[in-house]
């Protein structure tokens, strides 16, 4: 962001005069900001030469992947590093500062990986092969990829067609109901009744009366989806302010504009975080859904690895999961960011 | 530009509000008649309850009169229109719409946007935003807030601007300064201007005709003519006793004005 600054001295961006007023640091301070940047790098080391000299305590197959995967963390840190030092030399110190500020994390981060193969790999502490070692489950996901990626997809094909369906379809009840009196009167009654039913609690109906189980997972997803975006978006529509509605009337809005041009835009804020709540009602849809019927998808996996013993194979779905998860949450976020960027700058 | 001159007439006006909390009903506005023309600013005033905005909002369009008349040139208004811009005491800016966003919205919905991008042009340099026309609202003080909300019904060209209490919000200067700037663009085109006020300061400074009313039930109990040339100087002796003539007919103001 380089906004102006209303000051005047014309022209200055937030980046300079947040540089103006900082102090200067100490050089013991200085000291200390160089080895907080050079310490994931050196955990980094750590975690490899961890893994390369203390001897195993069982068996370990193909040991480089492991291995590989270190370097290539370490490796992007470099970069990343070496990103932020040109920028900065080149004056701008935005990247830098955020390597700076996560700097720690990194660092803790690959002490966890160390730890944890200690604790897994090195000591069996932690007994193989029930919570495998990284190098394990780096290994299963490698070998087992094609299966992995098809359920990957599977998964995610069945998230997109029940969250889209059930977003869309609670839009349009939820602005309909919140701006329609005679509509919240019908429609009421149905979120009050349905509402307080975990979206769970259908699959076993689902197995006993869908046609098809994927068809059934859908609807389940949607559902849940459904009962969000509507209640969230009622409630934004029903609660914009008033003032809004006259103001815009004067400068001559018809009724259509009013609910395209005013009520929605205004409701944006509630419709968004209804969407965000549905998302994760149906992460958790669709994992109860592949676990208990679905005979594809990464829940699916999951289980069949568990029911097969092969216990590596179920943490690589699970990493699978929780990157595919991470990723979506965090594109909704970015849409939500963008849409509602006007409300950044209520800051002054 | 020649302004198309335009008849307001309130005749026999009443306008009654049920009340939310129990059965009685409100009466806001009490047979009230009044006339008044393009090249008129008119400023409403008297204590809180008297239903000055009521009248406004009447005139706007956004209510209808339990009984009488709000006319335009003969013609009963309906509805609300652009043609009587509306400016409120919250600035009301659409909070996810830039600030030429804002002044353009009128234009965007009457489909008249294209071919008059530079009316908008002209609405920002009036007022002076040129460097914060893609900034949000909520970036901006009250007082520049209510610049582009002036602006946002002014770009229509309204044979009449209703001004409910715009300047309520302000800080002491930034209103005296507003107050300067609304009375330049006032005397530009000379369109009929209503402003309801609950300073009589402001209602002598800027108004042609001051309309004093009171509460109990609303209605206008002074009609005055303030026969002074713009710029007016508010320590001179007739401004004084203007203000002194409406301070006795709201009973020395203090008693029943908040």
């Amino acid at each position: 962001m380089s906004k102006q600054v209303e000051t005047n001295m014309e022209g200055m961006t937030r980046q300079q005069l947040k540089e103006l007023e900082t102090k200067e640091m100490t050089p013991f301070q200085r000291f200390l900001e160089v080895i907080i940047v050079i310490l994931p790098f050196v955990c980094g080391i750590l975690a490899i030469q961890e893994y390369r000299l203390v001897p195993n305590n069982s068996t370990n197959r193909n040991p480089n992947t492991y291995l590989v995967f270190l370097i290539l963390l370490v490796a992007a840190y470099v970069i990343y590093g070496l990103v932020a030092a040109i920028k900065r030399v080149r004056g701008d110190k935005g990247v830098y500062e955020k390597l700076r500020f996560k700097a720690p994390l990194f660092s803790a981060l690959f002490l966890l990986l160390a730890g944890y193969d200690y604790l897994t790999l090195k000591t069996g502490i932690l007994t193989q092969p029930f919570v495998p070692c990284l190098n394990f489950v780096l290994n299963a996901a490698w070998n087992d990829r094609e299966m992995l990626i098809e359920c990957t997809i599977h998964t995610l094909w069945l998230l997109f067609l029940g969250y889209t369906s059930g977003v869309v379809l609670g839009l349009i009840t939820g602005i309909t109901c919140g701006y329609s009196k005679r509509c919240r009167y019908w429609v009421d009654p149905i979120i009050k009744f349905l509402g307080p039913i975990p979206t769970s609690t259908w699959i076993p109906i689902m197995m006993v009366v869908a046609k098809s189980l994927f068809g059934g997972a859908v609807f389940i997803i949607a559902l849940g989806s459904w009962f969000a975006v509507t209640v969230a978006s009622m409630n934004g529509i029903a609660n914009v302010d008033k003032d809004y509605f006259e103001a815009a009337r004067t400068l001559g809005a018809t009724e259509r504009q009013l609910v395209f041009r005013v009520a929605i835009p205004h409701a944006m804020p509630s419709i968004l975080s209804g969407c965000t709540q549905a998302m994760s009602s149906s992460c958790v849809a669709i994992m109860i859904a592949e676990m208990l019927g679905v005979k594809s998808g990464l829940g699916w996996y999951m289980n069949w690895a568990k029911s097969w013993a092969s216990y590596d194979k179920m943490f690589a779905a699970l990493f699978v999961i929780c990157i595919i998860f991470t990723v979506v949450t965090k594109s909704l976020d970015a849409v939500k960011r963008h849409v509602l960027r006007w409300q950044n700058g209520a800051e002054k | 530009m020649e302004e198309k001159k335009v008849v307001l007439k309130l005749d026999g006006v009443s306008k009654s509000f049920a009340k939310v909390e129990n059965d009685e009903v409100t009466h806001a506005l009490s047979a009230v008649s009044a006339t008044m023309e393009s090249g008129e600013f008119i400023s409403l005033v008297g204590p809180s309850g008297c239903g000055k905005s009521t009248i406004l909002r009447l005139v706007a369009g956004l209510i209808q009169p339990t009984t009488g008349a709000v006319t335009v040139d003969g013609k009963e208004i309906k509805g609300p229109s652009p043609e009587r811009g509306m400016v409120f005491q919250k600035p009301t800016l659409f909070p996810w719409l830039t600030v030429e966003k804002n002044i353009a919205f009128s234009l965007k919905m009457q489909d008249k946007l294209k071919g008059n991008e530079e009316r908008v042009e002209e609405m920002i340099r009036v007022i002076g935003l040129e460097k914060f026309r893609d900034d949000y609202p909520g970036q901006l003080s009250g007082g520049m807030a209510q610049r582009v909300a002036l602006v946002r019904s002014l770009i229509n060209e309204p044979d009449i601007l209703l001004l409910d209490e715009p300047l309520g919000a302000l800080d002491a200067f930034t209103r005296m300064n507003m107050q300067d700037e609304i009375l330049k663009i006032w005397r530009k085109r000379k369109q009929l201007a209503i402003m309801v006020t609950h300073d009589v300061d402001e209602a002598i400074y800027m108004g042609t005709r001051v309309l004093v009313m009171d509460a109990n039930p609303g209605r206008i109990v002074a009609d005055i003519k303030i026969e002074e040339p713009f710029p007016r100087d508010r320590s001179s002796a007739s401004f004084v006793a203007y203000r002194n003539d409406i301070l006795n007919k709201l009973h020395f103001g203090g008693a029943k004005a908040e």
